[in-house]
């Protein structure tokens, strides 16, 4: 490798880093805006205006950043910002619109995976070192939590990669080959009902990811006071909301990415690689984010009570984990290949 | 010019290989990608307020108005770690409890009664 190229990948990577973490900061704000502007409007409030999450941000940061005294206070400043900053580093390996990932080629979806635990440990770790009681509890149930997710989770993306490596030569956790295989066209109808289940569990994976309700156990504002939160304040608390915002968007991306990787600008014959393509797809994928975010947190968020630590572990280990191994079976039974069969049988062709 | 070869130092830093179709990751590219974003967020944090009122009430932890006892009172265990899960499988729990019964001819039972049905399967398929 030249010399040259070594310093147009790094330039790249450090460009693409900024302009990741500006997108996923601000649209991850944005987006919080929205969740919380439609689950007011669904509870019958007028709820806040859109810019209100950029306004809690800049309140905090006025606010005092207390330290309470029974806390370890470099680990407890330090975990805030591992969490922002992990979760900042997983955008570069995921596609945003109609750009392929920054660092497609130099980590793949298990890395991902790896990556997503990152806030989540430094949510504990920022818990344990409060020296609260109230923390303590909250990040022994961040840690079931995380035990309980990661099952479904690991089903859901080992299938998705098997069924595809099935069809596409690449490697099937590359994001390019996940992206250029969607599985809606790979599979059969009974992979289709599959696939559909796969998603569904997802969907109930996410609030879990994001501790939300009805998963959010180590939070708990009104038994707990906040969890593992509870003692943070002023700039530290606003980076851990600024964590929660980027990892939303993290989280959307990677279903979109999974399961509607689909471009606009192909759809309606736009030339590739033009800057009007690129930005309907950017548009597009601004959109998918949205509705994934409204289904997987918002419509969840609002209709359903919180599940107490013992429950939720329940919920995934049985009920979710089943619904991916039958996800599972489907696709691994599943013989017929492309939509078009699908089709065929409801007679559309 | 670099007088080593770059691709081989990178590869030799990725934990798994095209081949292996998994783990692929490159820590060098993560690494420039973690130190931009630690600029950033520094960044952003530094414009936040710093400091607080030290040995006041606000640096007291937060027990919804109860008073604070010693520590070792105040001590979570670890052990509630796992209350979650003891809990929602105590219906699986019993089950197994009831099986260990300590005495062996049971557990030759069982090891019998596995094996048969072992050999009916892979007989079947």
């Amino acid at each position: 490798m030249e010399i040259q190229e070594i310093i147009r990948i790094t330039l790249t990577i450090i460009i693409g880093t900024l302009g990741l973490a500006v997108f996923g900061i601000v649209f991850g704000l944005f987006y919080k805006g929205i969740d919380r502007k439609i689950s007011a409007r669904m509870q019958g409030r007028i709820g806040p205006p859109l810019v209100q999450p950029f306004r809690d941000v800049r309140k905090l940061f006025t606010k005092e950043n207390i330290v309470p005294e029974n806390a370890i206070p470099w680990v407890f400043h330090l975990a805030p910002l591992v969490g922002l900053i992990g979760t900042i580093s997983i955008l570069i390996y995921l596609p945003i619109g109609g750009f392929q990932p920054l660092a497609g080629v130099y980590g793949d979806l298990i890395l991902i995976l790896y990556l997503l635990i990152i806030p989540s440990l430094a949510l504990v770790i920022g818990g344990f070192a409060s020296g609260s009681p109230y923390a303590t509890v909250g990040a022994q149930r961040e840690m079931v939590t995380m035990i309980a997710y990661e099952f479904p989770l690991a089903i859901i993306i080992i299938t998705l990669a098997w069924k595809i490596s099935t069809i596409n030569a690449g490697d099937p956790f590359l994001i390019t080959t996940i992206t250029t295989t969607p599985i809606w066209g790979v599979v059969g109808p009974l992979g289709f009902i599959g696939a559909i289940l796969l998603l569904l569990a997802l969907i109930i994976v996410t609030p879990a990811e994001l501790s939300k309700i009805p998963f959010d156990a180590p939070e708990a504002e009104t038994e707990i006071g906040g969890g593992l939160l509870v003692e943070y304040s002023g700039r530290n608390l606003g980076m851990f909301y600024l964590m929660d915002s980027v990892k939303t968007v993290v989280m959307a991306s990677i279903i979109v990415t999974l399961f509607f990787p689909y471009n606009l600008s192909n759809i309606i014959g736009m030339e590739a690689g033009s800057y009007p393509a690129y930005g309907v797809d950017i548009v597009f994928f601004l959109i998918k984010v949205l509705i994934v975010i409204i289904f997987s947190v918002t419509l969840i968020r609002v209709a359903v009570a919180r599940l107490k630590i013992d429950q939720i572990v329940y919920t995934y280990w049985v009920p979710i984990t089943l619904m991916a191994l039958v996800g599972l079976i489907c696709v691994m039974w599943d013989t017929k290949t492309g939509l078009e069969t699908i089709a065929h049988m409801l007679g559309f062709s | 010019m670099i007088d080593f070869d770059f691709n081989t130092f990178i590869k030799t830093l990725e934990t798994g290989l095209r081949d292996f179709n998994s783990g692929l990751w490159n820590p060098l590219v993560w690494g420039i990608a973690i130190v931009i974003a630690f600029l950033i967020i520094y960044i952003i944090r530094g414009f936040g307020k710093t400091g607080h009122k030290e040995q006041t009430e606000q640096t007291k932890v937060f027990l919804s108005g109860n008073p604070e006892l010693e520590k070792e009172k105040m001590h979570v265990g670890g052990s509630n770690v796992y209350w979650g899960f003891l809990d929602s499988f105590k219906w699986l729990y019993k089950v197994l409890d009831k099986m260990h019964t300590g005495n062996v001819s049971d557990y030759i039972l069982w090891f019998v009664v596995i094996m048969g049905i072992l050999f009916i399967v892979m007989g079947v398929l």
